[in-house]
């Protein structure tokens, strides 16, 4: 009994510390003043996140538009509403798929390989020997990768947004022969800039913050061993995959659940 | 040159989790010479190495470079003293997307505002020091361990430190690379007048090139002074050492039970 009790006590200090030890990483890295080719490294590191998910992005946003807008039309259409379809795709997306589908992508592909490389240096020294010739790794190394992150996951998520809404129309309009002008007619007087568009991105950088953030810290903070470095890029994934659906649900709440 | 010693440790404590390593460890590096730090694998000598760079944080005591405590500076300042330091990783720690002239080049790049013409000719002395200019546009991946562990002696000594620590640089050689590696780290170290800490288990190497040793064993120094007064050191523990007698007061036993007990206790306990 003592000792599960102080298991606990154990458990909650050490997620304290490591929360601590995260919270000091991040604000050491991403305020770090940026070195003279910080624009350049931020430039590469953004082709490695941003760039190269975009394929796996666009394709995902694509095929959710092209299911919304089927699911959707063959249950508007029995309430005769299928006039409305281009509003609901576009909301569902605007408001929710596109920031949280984009973000749980976004971990999978970039995040865990920020990790597994983060990781890897650590455990070659690479880490090391940079402090020890006098270079702050998380201002060459971590900070060009969080401010990517941060820039590359709002910008996934438009592109997720305008590749989904056309598979929508896709679907909706050229294959089940809905009528254009309501599927973009509806859409436009029903969403709103700020309200819609507005509080899907701000969704989308909050979730850009903590997948990144996950994603670094847990390479910077492995166990420099084979076995370390596959643990940490699993927690990166899962770590980051709950705290986006579980942000998910508060930030809805408080953005159009009447909470504000 | 002034003679007051250029790194002084003075009652080093540390420990990792549950395990105490260091308890009380003194040592002073003159300025100019080669002092080797030496033990038994375990004995927590890179760790030393890491507290001597501020890479870590002791429990107790404190590490003096030039007589400022390394352990007391901001990150900036610390990152200052570092461009006067140059380390040897045992993995050799290049920079795996860059090239090997652009590893050499690395600290010259982000310390100094030098020409790009300049950069190349520094970088292609360095690497002409440790035989391997013509080596420069292959990648890391592409070197033989020796050529790793020259190539990152070549960006150690990049800025001309005052103080290089060498972490085990001769273990994994074969014996043409390790007389190479042996000749380089004295030659370099006449040539420049460079301070440097060995750490290394790897006896005669070792002993053919440095001024003075460290014997560190159990968190503490063991015993200390000259490899020829080392050698000839009556201390069974010290004997055991330098001469590689496989048992002696350094157990060939990991502590364990009693061996006749734990055969016939084989099945039942477990």
């Amino acid at each position: 009994m003592i000792d599960s009790i102080r298991r606990l006590g154990r458990f909650g200090c050490n997620a304290l510390e490591s929360f601590g030890r995260a919270g000091g990483f991040l604000f050491l890295s991403a305020f770090a003043v940026p070195s003279r080719e910080g624009f350049g490294l931020w430039l590469r590191q953004m082709h490695f996140v941003g760039v190269l998910s975009l394929a796996i992005v666009l394709v995902s946003g694509l095929f959710i538009g092209m299911v919304l807008a089927l699911q959707g039309y063959t249950i508007l259409v029995d309430f005769g509403a299928e006039q409305a379809l281009g509003q609901m795709v576009a909301l569902s997306l605007l408001r929710e798929l596109a920031p949280v589908v984009a973000a749980l992508l976004f971990a999978g592909r970039a995040g865990s390989a920020l990790t597994a490389e983060i990781g890897l240096m650590k455990a070659t020294e690479q880490l090391s020997s940079m402090e020890m010739i006098g270079v702050d790794p998380l201002r060459r190394v971590v900070a060009p990768r969080l401010w990517a992150g941060f820039v590359a996951l709002p910008l996934l998520t438009v592109g997720f947004s305008v590749v989904g809404i056309w598979g929508g129309y896709l679907v909706g309009v050229e294959w089940l022969g809905g009528f254009e002008g309501s599927y973009w007619g509806n859409m436009q007087s029903s969403v709103e800039f700020l309200d819609d568009v507005g509080n899907g991105m701000i969704k989308s950088m909050v979730f850009a913050v903590v997948v990144t953030w996950i994603a670094v810290f847990q390479g910077y903070d492995l166990i420099p061993t084979s076995e370390g470095i596959s643990r940490a890029t699993t927690r990166t994934v899962v770590y980051s995959s709950l705290a986006v659906l579980g942000l998910d649900f508060v930030l809805t709440a408080i953005m159009f659940g009447g909470l504000s | 040159m002034s003679d007051t010693p250029f790194v002084v440790v003075e009652g080093l404590h540390f420990s990792r989790g549950e395990t105490e390593i260091f308890r009380g460890v003194d040592l002073q590096v003159p300025r100019g010479k080669m002092t080797a730090i030496m033990g038994p694998s375990g004995s927590g000598k890179t760790t030393l190495l890491k507290l001597i760079g501020g890479q870590l944080q002791p429990d107790a005591g404190r590490v003096l470079i030039e007589g400022e405590n390394i352990h007391a500076q901001s990150r900036k300042a610390l990152f200052a003293m570092r461009r006067r330091m140059g380390m040897l990783f045992q993995s050799g720690a290049l920079f795996s997307d860059l090239s090997v002239f652009e590893n050499v080049a690395f600290p010259l790049r982000v310390h100094t505002d030098l020409p790009e013409a300049m950069v190349r000719d520094l970088v292609l002395m360095k690497l002409e020091a440790v035989g391997l200019r013509g080596a420069r546009d292959l990648m890391p991946a592409e070197l033989s361990g020796g050529m790793t562990r020259r190539v990152a002696l070549a960006r150690a000594i990049a800025l001309d430190p005052q103080l290089i620590l060498y972490d085990e640089p001769f273990v994994g050689q074969d014996p043409i690379s390790m007389g190479v590696l042996v000749q380089l780290i004295k030659r370099l170290n006449e040539a420049l007048g460079l301070t440097s800490v060995v750490v290394s288990h790897d006896i005669k190497e070792t002993l053919s090139i440095v001024d003075y040793v460290y014997l560190i064993s159990d968190g503490q120094v063991m015993a200390h002074g000259t490899p020829k007064s080392l050698d000839v050191n009556q201390d069974p523990r010290v004997r055991q050492f330098v001469h590689g007698e496989p048992d002696g007061p350094v157990p060939f036993h990991y502590p364990a039970k009693d061996y006749f007990s734990d055969i016939l206790d084989a099945g039942v306990s477990s």
